[in-house]
């Protein structure tokens, strides 16, 4: 398969106003992301996963190394790829409907294409009989599903996810891993998801990427061969094969953790 | 209808009250009217003309300031907080010029302008500007960045980040201090009205007090409070509800 994103010996500093201090967050990344495939990354905390995502999206400049994205460069954020954030940012003056239409809005699209399409991601995501809610209205889980389908129904071709579901509950975060999973079977787009959650890697990945401790590199790739039809919470959570490879990338991360540990001591 | 009475109840009350005192302590007139004297007064004024001339007048001149001073103010508003330079800059220089009230600027103003509407709608606009300027460029900041990553990452350019993001993002601030402007430039406006006499409520009510017709004073005086409480109820709170409530941005 083509390679969809390239990214070159990325290396990338900032600093932290809150802290005063230079972070050294990323050094000497590289990676090669397939065409349609849904790449997990996980790593210990503060690995700079989510700073890696900034870059690829053009929200933030690497400093050293490059991405390239169908062999172009990424200079500014576009909405060939398209971001949902850890914090739900959608517009709290939007109603659910506007909120999905926006990026369809703003690329020009007629009026009524623009709403068939929201219509069709309001019943794909459950969101029936909220069009007209403001954010407030909706609890948490309902809110990032409006930011998820908001960047889907923009149609990008590359998805950022910047550990969408970190701040719901339980039991919904599974049923929206197992939608997300559903959604990338009928729509074939490269999906970059990060996560510290390996059981939510393992489910939704084809293929997992574990970073190493700050600053940051790629320490293993694992494919993960499980059928994505079998990819639900009440079939894989028992499943042997699942837990080969929980075990597996625990056990990387476990290591990084021990070396970080080491490294600040 | 219970809204409506529950707006009047107080004030019903209140004139009640300030009758029976003015009855039971004999206060003279020319001292304070009763409630009764100042409706004379208030009809009279009317009948003549001179009232509605002057509410007109002044009416004028503050929808004259607060129009064009907010929509400058706002417009400053993101000039400022959009570049971090000109922030820098300014903002030291904005916070001096707004502790200063319009009305120290009236002897400089009449300097410039002599005696005339233009100073007066200059000193009112002056006691505006600043409030919806300084609110404006805090509410743009306060917009949270994670909002205008978003727009980016849909594609959006600058003019949707400043009319879908930062605009209704900053809409609380803006709205606030455009109620505080209009409140302090209502006020400057009556003040400089007296000191420059070219007409309107306080000019009214100044020029009525050389003639002792205290009844009139307190008529012009009503007015001004009445169109005041009139302004916010009907346009400054709707503007609230319908925008900062509706989005869940304030819960009353």
């Amino acid at each position: 398969m083509p390679s969809k994103i390239t990214v070159e010996n990325v290396s990338h500093e900032y600093f932290n106003p809150n802290t005063w201090q230079r972070v050294h967050a990323l050094d000497g990344l590289s990676l090669e992301v397939a065409d349609g495939e849904f790449l997990c990354i996980v790593g210990p905390s503060g690995c700079g996963k989510s700073t890696f995502l900034y870059l690829v999206a053009g929200l933030a400049h690497a400093s050293s190394g490059r991405i390239l994205v169908d062999g172009k460069q990424v200079e500014r954020p576009g909405r060939d790829r398209g971001m949902v954030f850890q914090d739900f940012a959608i517009l709290p003056w939007r109603t659910v409907e506007r909120n999905i239409g926006h990026g369809l809005e703003i690329a020009g699209v007629a009026r009524k294409e623009r709403d068939t399409i929201v219509r069709r991601y309001i019943e794909l995501m459950g969101l029936s009989g909220f069009e007209n809610k403001y954010p407030y209205e909706l609890s948490g889980g309902m809110r990032q599903r409006v930011a998820v389908a908001r960047t889907l129904a923009a149609d990008p071709q590359v998805v950022l996810m910047d550990e969408p579901f970190a701040a719901l509950d339980a039991q919904t975060r599974n049923v929206m891993q197992e939608e997300l999973v559903r959604i990338g079977m009928h729509e074939r787009k490269t999906i970059l998801f990060v996560t510290h959650s390996v059981d939510e890697a393992v489910i939704l990945g084809d293929r997992v990427v574990v970073l190493t401790h700050r600053p940051g590199r790629v320490k293993a790739s694992i494919p993960i061969e499980i059928p994505r039809e079998q990819r639900r919470w009440d079939v894989l959570g028992a499943e042997e094969q699942f837990g080969r490879y929980r075990q597996d990338i625990l056990r990387l991360i476990r290591e990084e953790f021990d070396a970080q540990e080491r490294v600040t001591a | 209808m219970i809204g409506f009475a529950r707006a009047v109840a107080p004030f019903a009350a209140f004139v009640t009250l300030w009758a029976i005192v003015v009855a039971v302590f004999h206060v003279p007139q020319d001292v304070m009217p009763s409630p009764n004297a100042v409706a004379v007064a208030f009809g009279d004024a009317i009948r003549k003309g001179v009232l509605t001339v002057y509410t007109g007048e002044t009416i004028r001149r503050i929808l004259l300031a607060a129009s064009s001073g907010a929509l400058i103010g706002v417009a400053a508003g993101f000039f400022v907080a959009l570049n971090d330079v000109v922030a820098d800059i300014a903002l030291p220089v904005i916070r001096f010029f707004q502790s200063l009230s319009g009305i120290a600027w009236l002897p400089l103003f009449i300097v410039w302008f002599g005696f005339s509407d233009k100073t007066i709608v200059v000193a009112v606009w002056y006691t505006l500007f600043f409030p919806v300027l300084f609110n404006t460029v805090v509410g743009v900041k306060t917009v949270p960045r994670v909002y205008r990553n978003a727009i980016l990452t849909l594609g959006g350019d600058w003019r949707r980040m400043v009319f879908d993001v930062l605009l209704p993002g900053a809409i609380p601030y803006i709205v606030g201090g455009i109620r505080i402007g209009a409140a302090f430039g209502w006020r400057v406006l009556i003040a400089a009205e007296i000191v420059i006499g070219a007409g309107g409520l306080g000019y009214f009510i100044f020029k009525a007090e050389a003639f002792h017709l205290t009844a009139r004073i307190v008529a012009g005086m009503l007015t001004i409070g009445t169109l005041w409480y009139l302004t916010d109820f009907f346009v400054l709170r709707p503007l609230e509800e319908a925008t900062i409530e509706r989005w869940g941005l304030v819960h009353r």
